[in-house]
């Protein structure tokens, strides 16, 4: 009994690798076969022959090499479709800006007709890795949650499709609604997650709550210390891919980003409590309250961490260039770290104090008869 | 003051009044995962390898954010395995991915910024994409599998005669519960980090395809999704190592009960 259990199970384990690694696959082969859906011509590496090198060095003493490379190949798009060509390219072993080609990659190229049919590369083409590393992520998803996956998965899109109309809406108004739109997205988004993980009900009205008033006190209590100290040491100039007002862009930023971590905790917290409740309603709104706490103290830390580290790795390839361009640790780190390092603490705050408005309302609403 | 020491001693003061002496490990983890984070950067600035200075980090940033939890002993132990298991997975993952997809560096997008700095520092950008990608990850690492962890560790504290495997099913069940949720922190936290770049995505009319081959979209996404994987992966890789730990504590009372 125990083995036939086991067998099956393991056939199904097998039966389910089986079908990730054909997805995946299938997901490989059809990007790497998509360039007639590009308007931009596509080049296909064929061969590389490698050119001289010449080493460089900069006024900081930085050491780094400089190779020519010659690549052949074929367009294998638009009206040029299997005309061959020699394109030159150069990279450097940093290979900031630059990139080293290798046979068989493909790459968009821009085609000059004057005099002759020449082009020079523009960027790799990289949609097979990144829709095979979703293809993976998918799969495991929905191996590892089953069902479950599914409602997780149409989360994630349906909260992208909003994200990308209100980024519309915003560009409409030249960025200058940034706060009330993204305000209004926030609710919205809140609503539909917390639907979608519990349901409609009281619980989900609760926690529903607590997130917005926890992230609007949040946003207040930010303004507040912005007034008092007069934005001293806030590098707005620093902050990347700004095309508009900076400032209310970073305040839009962290409350967008601090919006799921929020989420999160006022879900386990609420749930939690109602369960607590339910089993011993002779619990007073007080001690329902500091058994909130108790279970907020544990959760904050990590939940903080999670964000710090998506806000402050990707500074990092910034922070490097500026250490190896002389610069001091002090300002590296201002004009890289800084703005990051504001939006882990704004966020640090928020879920410290969802802890105490999800504990508050849960203990003030949640009744003991509430499943 | 500054408004960052500002909004620093602001938390502090929150988390000391939700937490206590709590409150006040909780934020000397993050100020001390800052510091870590911050000396990776100089040893990689003088050119020790990345790669490897990412790992031995990460191991230290695990370690800290996990038994500086309040979760217990047994709890943050099998957290901290799980978490260095899971890490050695994505490393596996990342490493071909990263020199598949080539997002090492800077974009176009970042041109305005560079200008006056010298490019050619003589460090790989594909190696410190790789550095980040696993970075980013850890939070959410750490984060799941210590909720899974203490989840398992309250059931075995309450049924101690529990079979491994009753244990590990039970896992799956509490894994699936907090990774919806833990999914829409990672993804926020994508949309909040990103949204400059999605503004200016539409301001200059980029194409759904060249959204996708984008040198600094990719590096984000791939990132995040990284960072998924590894929460996905947490839900049977600590469970597995909590039901290892208890059969070997179950066999150990066993033959201790049978001399």
């Amino acid at each position: 009994m125990w083995t036939m259990a086991f067998k099956l199970k393991s056939r199904m384990t097998w039966i389910q690798v089986l079908i990730v690694v054909i997805f995946c696959l299938v997901a490989v082969f059809l990007t790497a076969h998509d360039d007639s859906l590009y308007s931009e011509p596509i080049f296909q590496v064929t061969k590389v022959t490698n050119g001289k090198v010449t080493k460089m060095s900069d006024e900081f003493h930085n050491v780094d090499y400089y190779h020519q490379q010659l690549l052949s190949g074929h367009i294998t798009n638009g009206k040029y479709a299997g005309k061959h060509l020699k394109i030159q390219n150069a990279y450097s072993n940093s290979g900031a800006m630059d990139h080293q080609y290798r046979t068989n990659q493909k790459l968009f190229i821009v085609l000059h007709t004057s005099p002759k049919l020449h082009a020079t590369v523009k960027d790799l083409k990289r949609d097979t890795p990144i829709i095979f590393l979703l293809a993976l992520a998918v799969s495991l998803l929905f191996i590892i949650l089953k069902f479950r996956g599914v409602t997780v998965i149409s989360s994630i899109v349906i909260n992208t499709i909003l994200f990308w109309l209100a980024v519309k809406i915003d560009h409409h108004n030249n960025g200058a609604a940034v706060i009330p739109i993204f305000s209004i997205l926030a609710v919205i988004f809140c609503i539909i997650t917390l639907f979608l993980v519990m349901g409609w009900n009281r619980k989900m009205l609760v926690t529903l709550s607590a997130v917005i008033s926890a992230t609007a006190i949040t946003i207040l209590l930010t303004l507040l210390v912005f007034g008092v100290t007069h934005e001293k040491g806030m590098y707005y100039e620093s902050m990347q891919y700004v095309t508009q007002l900076p400032k209310p862009l970073f305040l839009a930023e962290v409350l967008i980003g601090v919006l799921g971590a929020v989420m999160d905790e006022a879900t386990d917290i609420v749930a939690s409590l109602a369960t607590l409740k339910q089993e011993r309603p002779e619990l007073s709104k007080l001690q329902v309250f500091n058994s909130g706490r108790q279970i907020g103290k544990s959760i904050m830390g990590p939940l903080i961490n999670v964000l710090f580290f998506i806000f402050m790795a990707e500074t990092l390839p910034m922070t490097l260039l500026y250490l190896k361009n002389g610069n001091t640790w002090k300002y590296s780190f201002s004009m890289n770290m800084s703005l990051g390092m504001t939006s882990s603490l704004i966020s640090g705050i928020g879920i410290v104090l969802t802890v105490i408005l999800s504990s508050l309302f849960a203990g003030l609403l949640i009744k003991g008869d509430e499943r | 003051m500054g408004s960052l020491t500002a909004l620093g001693a602001l938390l502090l003061i929150l988390m000391i009044i939700v937490g206590g002496k709590q409150g006040i490990s909780s934020f000397l983890s993050m100020v001390i995962n800052f510091g870590i984070l911050f000396f990776s950067i100089v040893l990689i600035a003088f050119h020790l390898p990345p790669i490897a200075v990412t790992i031995v980090a990460s191991v230290i940033l695990l370690s800290i954010t996990i038994f500086w939890s309040s979760a217990s002993d047994n709890a943050s132990t099998t957290a901290f395995q799980a978490s260095v298991m899971i890490l050695i997975i994505l490393i596996v993952i990342i490493i071909p991915i990263e020199y598949w997809a080539r997002v090492g560096g800077f974009g176009l997008e970042d041109s305005e910024e560079l200008e006056g700095l010298s490019m050619y520092v003589g460090i790989s950008f594909t190696k410190l994409a790789i550095s980040t990608a696993i970075l980013s990850s850890l939070g959410a690492i750490a984060e799941a599998s210590i909720a899974i962890a203490s989840g398992l560790d309250e059931i075995t504290i309450q049924h101690p005669k529990i079979s491994s495997s009753q244990l590990f099913l039970d896992g799956i069940v509490i894994g699936k519960q907090i990774i919806g949720t833990a999914v829409n922190t990672l993804f926020f936290g994508f949309f909040g980090s990103s949204m400059g770049l999605f503004i200016w995505f539409y301001g200059l009319n980029y194409s759904f395809g060249d959204i996708i081959n984008d040198k600094v979209f990719a590096a984000e996404l791939i990132a995040i999704i990284i960072s998924l994987i590894g929460v996905v992966l947490t839900i049977p890789g600590t469970t597995l190592m909590m039901s290892h730990r208890l059969k070997k504590i179950q066999d150990k009372e066993k033959s201790e009960s049978g001399k």
